[in-house]
């Protein structure tokens, strides 16, 4: 079967996030820049789904500005065969990505889209739901474990009671979550064969996607800075203070 | 990001990964291989499994085809986790550039491949215990008998010795012939007739074990590097590589050191302000950062002439000396930053200060690059 797998280039997450003075959004000028930490983990799902011969092709897709490109390099370079950039400078929006893979998939007929359940920069955790619906396909959301039986997906998901279970019948989306798996180190004899994987460049136009936002987003602040905590000397004193300063009891 | 002059996004991709590699790998440890001496040598197949071990090779003998600058982007990631462990790669890579370019194909061929996979360690044994700066001076004998050379001598602190698969050893063929008469050996670590000391007790990368050995043992003839008389050639042409291996190495330490130093002077109040808003720190922290940008300008120049093919042995001693002395200045200056918690053990500034304190002195002291830099201009 073949796979999709969608990659959002994002802030590293070592970096300290800052805002813009004018509050119009992330400081990005000299950020060092990396894959989604869990999208890195449905392209490893993906990997190891071809590596087991269940996959037949990876195809990764990512969607954004030129640089993107990169991201799909490390896609390829983890093991993708090829890969697809939708090239946009516009900003885009869930809804937008959505579209957009949606067109993809259209093109590309995958039997399974896998995606990380949230990208670290704006954490909206909406792009595979939203994409589930517009398909009419079946989800399965934070996925901790994927696997195929006789034809049905079963997806092991982490839910605030505990695991869940369910059966998709392909075709289906999956979001990763961070237990799924542990992304492999990159092989640097991958990278220098990753430039040779093709990698194909559209545009929303080419797919016929309006891209326009249909959100506004109003202000970008930084948290208010925590208080600095104390170190209390025995028991007592901690139950003291949660008493009559923090007033918890 | 932007990036340092003539840096590809080929070179960060690589470099990205190794970073990865190192510092979910090689930081978390650097602290214990330093206490109790741990050999470093242990990373060598994980480190080789990503294709380090091999880097610095054409791809026809495992390399990967990177480029001067990936190599240099590469150790220096190495270095800011753990300067052991870049010191053990730096020996490795000493005694397979010796293959590579003082060896034809066969030999080529019989070594370079297990040395990329990590199934061979390689040293490189040049230095003895009367020539160090001067390594024309060395006294150790290969005479040939028949079909074989007797090799006979003392080498002194050759790293990665006792854990390696073979050893480049650098001997007099003739010992009349100066320079000319010195000749190449690439000899089996099991060779009967060579004995490796018990480790020397080091100031820093306590991680990177450096032995005496002597030997006493029969070499096949093919196991010569190149024609006899090559050897002293071989060896400068190898020096002009590593040592900018060493700068990077100098330029990872260094980056360490100063991001430690600029967290510390931002966090660490005195008298009720962060150390970071006294001009005092300030002006230890821009000199800190002019002088690793300088080094790591003249390294990426070096790396930049190494790629084009031109001759760079002087600017290989510049980047050599240019970014150890600064290694020294910075993990000095960085530990001042953090007062007496620097020089405890708790944090990593006292062993970068140590690390780094071997980077002006092997593969050509300070002096030695100096007169290699003048060399290039006077004679
Ligand atoms: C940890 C460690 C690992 C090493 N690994 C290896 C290895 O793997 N393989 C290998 O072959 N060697 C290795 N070496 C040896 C190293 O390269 C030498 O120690 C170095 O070249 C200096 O030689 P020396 O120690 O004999 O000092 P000396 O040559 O005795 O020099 C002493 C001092 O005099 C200065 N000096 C010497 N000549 C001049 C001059 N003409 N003008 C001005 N000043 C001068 C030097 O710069 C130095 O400061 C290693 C050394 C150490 C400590």
């Amino acid at each position: 079967m073949k796979v999709m797998v969608a990659v959002k280039r994002v802030v590293d997450f070592n970096v300290k996030v800052r805002c813009k003075a004018d509050g119009s959004g992330v400081e990005l000028a000299n950020v060092k820049m990396a894959m989604n930490p869990f999208d890195e983990i449905a392209v490893e799902e993906a990997v190891r789904l071809k590596e087991a011969g269940i996959a037949s092709e990876v195809v990764a897709v990512s969607l954004g500005a030129k640089p993107c490109e990169e991201t799909l390099r490390t896609a390829l370079a983890m093991g993708a065969d090829r890969a697809i950039l939708v090239e946009s400078d516009s900003e885009l929006q869930p809804l937008a990505v959505a579209k957009l893979l949606m067109a993809v998939v259209e093109r590309e007929a995958p039997q399974l889209v896998l995606l990380g359940k949230q990208a670290i920069d704006d954490d909206a955790n909406q792009t595979g739901q939203m994409l589930a619906a517009l398909l009419g396909w079946p989800q399965g959301t934070f996925a901790s474990r994927v696997e195929l039986s006789e034809g049905q997906l079963k997806v092991t998901r982490e839910i605030d009671g505990g695991l869940e279970t369910l059966a998709l019948a392909l075709p289906a989306i999956v979001t990763a979550d961070l237990r799924l798996n542990e992304p492999r180190y990159v092989k640097l004899p991958s990278i220098m064969a990753a430039k040779k994987k093709p990698l194909a460049v559209i545009t929303p136009q080419d797919l016929g996607v309006d891209v326009a936002p249909r959100l506004k987003q109003l202000k970008v602040a930084e948290p208010a800075p925590r208080r600095a905590g104390g170190q209390v000397g025995s028991v007592a004193e901690l139950v003291s203070k949660l008493k009559n300063e923090a007033k918890v009891f | 990001m932007s990036e340092r002059l003539g840096i590809t996004e080929d070179d960060r991709a690589i470099a990205d990964a190794v970073a990865r590699f190192a510092q979910n790998e090689l930081a978390p440890q650097a602290h214990i291989v330093d206490r109790d001496e741990i050999r470093t040598t242990r990373y060598a197949s994980q480190l080789a499994e990503l294709g380090v071990m091999g880097m610095n090779l054409p791809e026809r003998w495992g390399g990967i085809g990177a480029s001067p600058a990936a190599l240099i982007l590469s150790i220096a990631e190495i270095a800011k986790a753990c300067g052991s462990t870049a010191s053990m790669i730096g020996a490795h890579y000493l005694a397979t550039d010796s293959i590579l370019i003082g060896g034809d194909d066969m030999i080529r061929d019989r070594y370079l491949p297990d040395a990329a996979s990590g199934a061979k360690l390689g040293a490189f044994a040049l230095t003895e215990p009367g020539a160090g700066s001067n390594p024309a001076g060395m006294i150790t004998r290969a005479e040939r008998e028949g079909e074989h050379y007797r090799l006979r001598g003392v080498k002194q602190f050759i790293s990665n010795a006792d854990d390696a698969g073979f050893i480049v050893v650098y001997a007099k063929t003739d010992p009349n012939a100066g320079t000319r008469g010195i000749s190449a050996f690439v000899v089996d670590r099991h060779t009967p007739g060579i004995t490796v000391s018990a480790p020397e007790k080091l100031m820093g990368i306590r991680g990177a074990p450096a032995h005496e050995v002597t030997f006493d043992c029969l070499v096949p003839v093919a196991n010569r590097l190149g024609e006899e008389g090559a050897g002293f050639y071989t060896a400068m042409k190898v020096l002009d590589n590593s040592r900018l291996d060493v700068a990077a190495t100098s330029l990872g330490l260094s980056e360490a050191a100063l991001a430690a130093a600029v967290a510390w002077a931002k966090e660490r109040k005195v008298g009720g302000e962060p150390l970071a808003n006294k001009q005092g720190i300030q002006w230890m922290l821009a000199d800190m950062k002019l002088r690793l940008e300088a080094a790591w300008l003249i390294t990426l120049q070096a790396a930049a002439k190494r790629g084009a093919g031109e001759k760079f042995s002087d600017y290989s001693a510049m980047a050599k000396l240019c970014a150890s002395e600064a290694a020294g200045f910075i993990t000095d200056t960085a530990l001042q930053v953090h007062g007496g918690y620097g020089f405890t053990r708790e944090l990593p500034l006292e062993r970068l200060v140590r690390d780094a304190r071997i980077l002006r002195i092997y593969e050509g002291a300070s002096e030695i690059q100096r007169t290699v830099i003048a060399r290039a201009m006077v004679a």
